[in-house]
């Protein structure tokens, strides 16, 4: 009997104590994936970027206004069109101590570019460094990057690529590099329970970060956890049972009841991804400009962000998002308007009214219904189908090729934010994203001449010029740019949300 | 060719006919089974009538509803008993309609997957030789899939819709009335009337279809109503994942994924429909345990 | 009975293995969506670089070709590179077996660790109040739908009541050397109660929802089973003899009638350990089912397949089983 009672006091003695004393300096965020893999060059996905972005610094990174800064360069100048040269800070180590050189520079770089660099695989980010040829080793600090035609994004793109050392790599080989991390971040790997969670700790060698995000030093927090929740609830739940202290993707419903706890708080920031609706240009009823018209007059689009998104999205009349580069302020936007739409539809030869069906993929399900509810009243009856993202791609991006559908409420992600990847995609003839069969030959031209542009306004002025183009064609009903919205604990500070995703913690502190 | 009726193949059927009804006067005897079997007839009756009993249209969504608590609740309305879901469309309703779709796919799925499982459970467990062996590996083979995984699998070959979910489910479910249909033929192709029929001359469909048949439907029976239970609750685990009924019909498993991210606040929406599917299951299931009961002569005290 | 019925066994796995193989095979086939083009999303992609990844994933070559190369690698339990995480597909479901694994042991000891005991007694005491709600406890059990009973627990317990964790399979704190990979055994084994008891907490939940459908088929098996045994002639007699109905019960009727409960039990763990993906979504597990569910929809064949062939092995394994403590147990029947 007594033996009994003795194991269950100490059981019931050691659960209530765990919680106190461990919580204090451990940050755990609760994130919707996991992590594909640790290794920063054997990836396209954004929440892996996310989680391994704290334990690999590049050589250079974004701030919270998305403006590139030196990180792991003190500086860099473009010698010419082609040559970009990049000074490495002295004394960065990474986690196993040995120090960082422009040896290993060269190598995390061609590790991402060269065909089959990797154990025989070929980088999968190897397109986002553009025409990046060769890179030079001047001396233990200094690099030199070489482009095969000119490029006037290389810096904004660099961000994206973490540095690797040589040495590890060479030590644990390309599959050793998935679980084996050894970096220049503020955190190191501690463990990576697949599915569950990955578990990182200060490194307490590091450098300093980023000189222009304040504050320097090694990172505030002792532990960091990104605990793996898929399930919007049982994510949500966590937060407000105080089990994490910041989660992503918060569903817009769930924002009352976030705010209305007095130990978490919402924080949002404007995304990079606009949601629109693809519409076939050039076989069925939307082929004809003035159905296009009309349905952009039967959609009250503020009607759904203020009842479904809780207001935390931004209507765009174009594909820019409204922070972008060349965004085009002045956009006239089809106004609310059922009649106008009915009598768009009954010159177009449709006076009873028009019955499409518009494809969508589960998760946006709920908006796709609410359009087709409203719509109803402008003459539009939209069946909604709900099918597999894959596969609907399939039949809409077609590159150019017969498109099989009417429409498509679907979204397009810009993490560079720069036009180059969202406008082209999706709007230049045949182009990989062009879900509309969209081909006007200005456009064309426009967008390739902003391609090659180096005078940042010039540049906008391009883009701006093509968007009141698109947006007088209106080949897709443009709808809005949603606010990413986490959950944060009222504990936490010295971290703001970033719109392309990141959930960088160097800086992040609990009370 | 047969229209000579043997004495033998009478006694037999007049045998199991008396039997099978006695087993259903046992059955009927039971307030249990018999209350939980008007609820399911009730259900049926609300499939059915549907159009008439719902208060409102199942599709008629109305933004400024959304999310309306139910009646007896703050900001309730007497209108929405039950309230309204993420469109503002009236739950009771929709679950009205929604009661459709899981009776359907039910009985559809079952009837197939019984009709073809029959058959081939005959045709294995009596033809014996190659026939019973290429069955038989087929129902392993089928079995080593995880039923979920298939159902998954197959509709992201086909694609999502009622047709679709029916046959993903019937692929896998004919294998469990196949395997009790052959066993019982194994067991009953030796008896009496069947060795009798065939020293007459009866042909092999004959004596499959007029004789086995007739005595084996006990246990099909009772397995079907089991399984309906069980397709029910699938149905509603594919649509839970995404891969249900297009809208705007509303299945119950369905309505339950929607309203799942609305579980912390407005439990309603999945509250509702999770326990229609709670009801019906469970009837079916007690009518079916009923149905055991009285069908094993173990329990006949 | 004995190595020649472990043989033939044995060899009627392969025509399954094969059967299941060919099945998925073909069905990948013929599901439109494509594997680069998934993994890639909307990023902006050169077309070599396309064409490099469609190598590496060796998707350039014609179906026949790939089926005979995944068999025959199979043959040497290397099953390719995942598409999606771009490493070994062996090593991807390694990691997340030991959490399927061990919710599906816990469910299976839930579930007999409640129905025998509840069926014996709602047998013994047939027709009683314990028996009436230990039928009807089981009809809810099997009637429940997993993913509506999961999330209610979750609110309830974890929300409201904040005693057990929402989701995830363990805290950090509980980090212990592994030896099992399976959580419980693992931190008794190292003597660490605190981890012990943390990843049980973490266990409850997902466990009651996975395995009360499982509690509840067994809780009848158990009490029709017992009501047999209890009716038959040994049982009269060894009453008629004067022995006392406890021991009665334990040394003659128990035997015998856990034969079903076992043997249903030993079959049902395979569909456990399939129908594990609702659960898995729901509680945040980090186990096998929910991967796979994740791998259909990003066409991620290699995985696929494996998984499948893991699935196909352990059900026919299963049943091997459950047959052999069918012998065991009941020395009258012969293999």
């Amino acid at each position: 009997m007594k033996r009994s009672t003795t194991l269950l006091a100490l059981v019931l003695a050691s659960a209530l104590a765990l919680p106190t004393a461990m919580q204090a300096q451990e940050l755990r965020v609760g994130f919707t994936l996991d992590a594909l893999t640790l290794d920063p060059a054997n990836h396209r996905n954004r929440e892996t970027e996310t989680i391994i972005r704290n334990m690999f610094d590049g050589l250079v990174t974004r701030d919270s206004d998305m403006n590139v800064v030196p990180e792991l360069a003190e500086s860099w100048t473009a010698i010419d069109p082609t040559t970009y040269e990049f000074k490495l800070r002295p004394g960065v180590t990474f986690h196993d101590g040995s120090p960082l050189t422009a040896a290993d520079v060269k190598f995390s770089l061609d590790r991402l570019t060269k065909e089959n660099a990797m154990g025989g695989q070929t980088s999968p980010r190897q397109s986002l460094l553009g025409p990046l040829k060769e890179v030079v080793v001047v001396d233990d600090l200094t690099v030199r990057l070489i482009l095969e035609s000119a490029w006037p994004i290389l810096p904004a793109m660099l961000p994206f690529q973490e540095l690797v050392s040589q040495a590890h790599v060479e030590a644990v080989g390309q599959e050793g590099m998935a679980e084996a991390v050894n970096g220049t971040g503020p955190f190191k790997l501690v463990e990576w329970r697949k599915g569950d969670s990955v578990i990182m700790e200060r490194f307490d060698g590091y450098y300093g970060g980023a000189t222009d995000i304040a504050p320097l030093g090694k990172a505030c927090v002792e532990r960091v956890i990104f605990k793996v929740i898929p399930e919007n609830s049982s994510r949500v739940a966590a937060l407000l049972a105080g089990d994490v202290h910041i989660i992503n993707s918060l569903p817009t419903h769930l924002v009352g009841q976030v705010e209305a706890n007095p130990d978490t708080t919402v924080m949002a920031v404007n995304g990079t991804r606009t949601s629109y609706i693809a519409l076939n240009n050039q076989t069925g009823p939307f082929a004809d400009i003035r159905v296009r018209h009309a349905l952009a007059h039967a959609v009250d689009r503020q009607l759904i962000v203020d009842k479904i998104l809780n207001g935390n999205a931004a209507l765009t009349n174009g594909i820019l998002s409204p922070d972008a580069l060349g965004k085009n302020k002045n956009l006239p936007a089809y106004e609310y308007d059922v009649d106008k739409a009915k009598a768009l539809l009954a010159e177009a030869g449709f006076p009873d009214g028009l019955e499409v069906t518009m494809d969508v993929d589960g998760a946006n399900k709920e908006i796709a219904e609410a359009i087709s509810a409203v719509a109803s009243k402008g003459g539009f009856q939209i069946n909604v189908v709900v099918g597999e993202g894959s596969m609907l791609t399939t039949r809409y991006r077609t590159k150019g090729e017969p498109i099989d559908g009417q429409m498509w409420l679907t979204s397009w992600g810009n993490g560079s934010m720069d036009p180059v990847g969202i406008f082209v995609p999706t709007h230049r003839t045949a182009d990989r994203g062009n879900s509309s069969g969209y081909s006007n030959t200005e456009v064309d031209a426009l967008l390739d001449a902003a391609n090659i542009e180096t005078d940042r306004s010039k540049r906008a002025d391009l883009y701006s010029q093509a968007e009141a183009i698109v947006n007088a064609d209106l080949p897709k009903l443009y709808l809005w740019v949603a606010q990413d919205l986490y959950g944060v604990s009222t504990k936490l500070t010295g971290w703001r949300p970033s719109p392309d995703s990141r959930i960088n913690l160097h800086d992040a502190c609990l009370k | 060719m047969t229209t000579v009726t043997y004495w033998t193949g009478d006694a037999g059927t007049a045998k199991s006919e008396t039997l099978f009804q006695r087993n259903m006067k046992l059955f009927a005897s039971s307030r249990l089974s018999m209350f939980f079997l008007f609820i399911t007839l009730g259900f049926v009756f609300m499939a059915i009538a549907a159009p008439l009993i719902a208060p409102h249209d199942p599709s008629d969504a109305d933004l400024f509803r959304r999310l309306l608590p139910p009646a007896w609740m703050d900001g309730g309305d007497w209108s929405f008993p039950l309230g309204c879901d993420a469109l503002g469309r009236d739950i009771l309703s929709r679950i009205i309609f929604g009661s459709r779709v899981s009776i359907f796919i039910g009985v559809t799925v079952i009837l197939v997957a019984t009709t073809i499982g029959v058959l081939a459970g005959l045709a294995a467990g009596y033809l014996r030789g190659w026939v019973d062996i290429v069955i038989s590996r087929l129902v392993d083979i089928l079995l080593g899939f995880p039923y979920l995984i298939f159902a998954i699998a197959l509709i992201a070959m086909t694609g999502p819709g009622l047709q679709n979910i029916v046959l993903a489910l019937a692929y896998k479910e004919w294998v469990i009335p196949c395997r009790v249909v052959r066993g019982e033929t194994l067991a009953t192709s030796g008896v009496e009337y069947v060795e009798a029929a065939r020293a007459m001359g009866a042909s092999k469909s004959d004596i499959m279809l007029r004789e086995i048949l007739p005595n084996i439907l006990s246990p099909v029976l009772v397995v079907s109503t089991v399984r309906m239970a069980h397709v029910i609750i699938l149905e509603a685990s594919l649509s839970f994942l995404g891969l249900g009924v297009q809208p705007p019909m509303a299945s119950w498993g369905s309505m339950v994924a929607d309203g799942r991210s609305f579980m912390l606040q407005e439990w309603w929406l999945s509250t509702f429909p999770g326990l229609a599917i709670l009801l019906l299951v469970l009837s079916i299931n007690v009518v079916s345990q009923g149905l055991r009961d009285a069908f094993d002569p173990r329990f006949h005290d | 009975m004995g190595l020649g019925k472990f043989i033939e066994r044995l060899l009627q796995l392969i025509p399954v293995l094969l059967g299941v193989s060919i099945i998925v095979f073909v069905m990948m086939l013929f599901t439109p969506g494509d594997p680069v083009a998934i993994m890639l999303g909307d990023q902006h992609v050169t077309e070599e670089l396309e064409n490099a990844l469609r190598h590496d994933m060796g998707l350039d070559l014609p179906p026949h070709q790939r089926f005979f190369k995944f068999l025959s690698n199979a043959l040497t339990l290397d099953f390719g590179l995942s598409y999606y995480h771009r490493q070994p597909v062996w090593d991807v479901i390694a990691s997340r077996l030991p959490a399927t694994i061990e919710l599906s042991l816990a469910a299976l000891v839930f579930a007999l660790v409640v129905s025998i005991p509840l069926g014996v007694l709602a047998a013994v005491h047939k027709n009683s109040l314990l028996d009436r709600i230990a039928t009807v406890t089981s009809l809810f059990g099997v009637s429940l739908p997993g993913f509506w009973f999961g999330i209610l627990l979750i609110i309830f317990f974890a929300v409201n009541m904040h005693w057990l964790p929402v989701a995830g399979r363990a805290g950090f704190e509980s980090e212990v050397a592994p030896i099992t990979h399976l959580l419980l055994i693992d931190s008794l084994l190292r003597g660490r109660i605190d981890a012990f008891w943390d990843a049980l907490r973490h266990l409850i939940l997902p466990t009651i929802t996975l395995g009360l459908p499982m509690a509840s088929i067994l809780t009848r098996v158990t009490r029709a089973s017992m009501l047999d045994v209890l009716n038959r002639d040994y049982i009269t007699f060894a009453e008629a003899k004067g022995l006392s109905k406890t021991k009665i019960l334990i040394k003659h009727a128990l035997k015998n009638a856990l034969i079903p409960t076992v043997t249903v039990a030993a079959i049902e763990t395979g569909s456990l350990l399939g129908g594990n993906m609702v659960v898995e979504t729901v509680f945040g597990w980090p186990g096998l089912g929910r991967l796979v569910v994740e791998s259909i929809f990003v066409r991620n064949y290699p995985l696929i397949q494996a998984a499948v062939l893991f699935y196909a092995v352990t059900y026919v394994m299963l049943n091997f089983f459950a047959d052999i403590l069918y012998t065991m147990l009941n020395p009258r029947v012969k293999l």
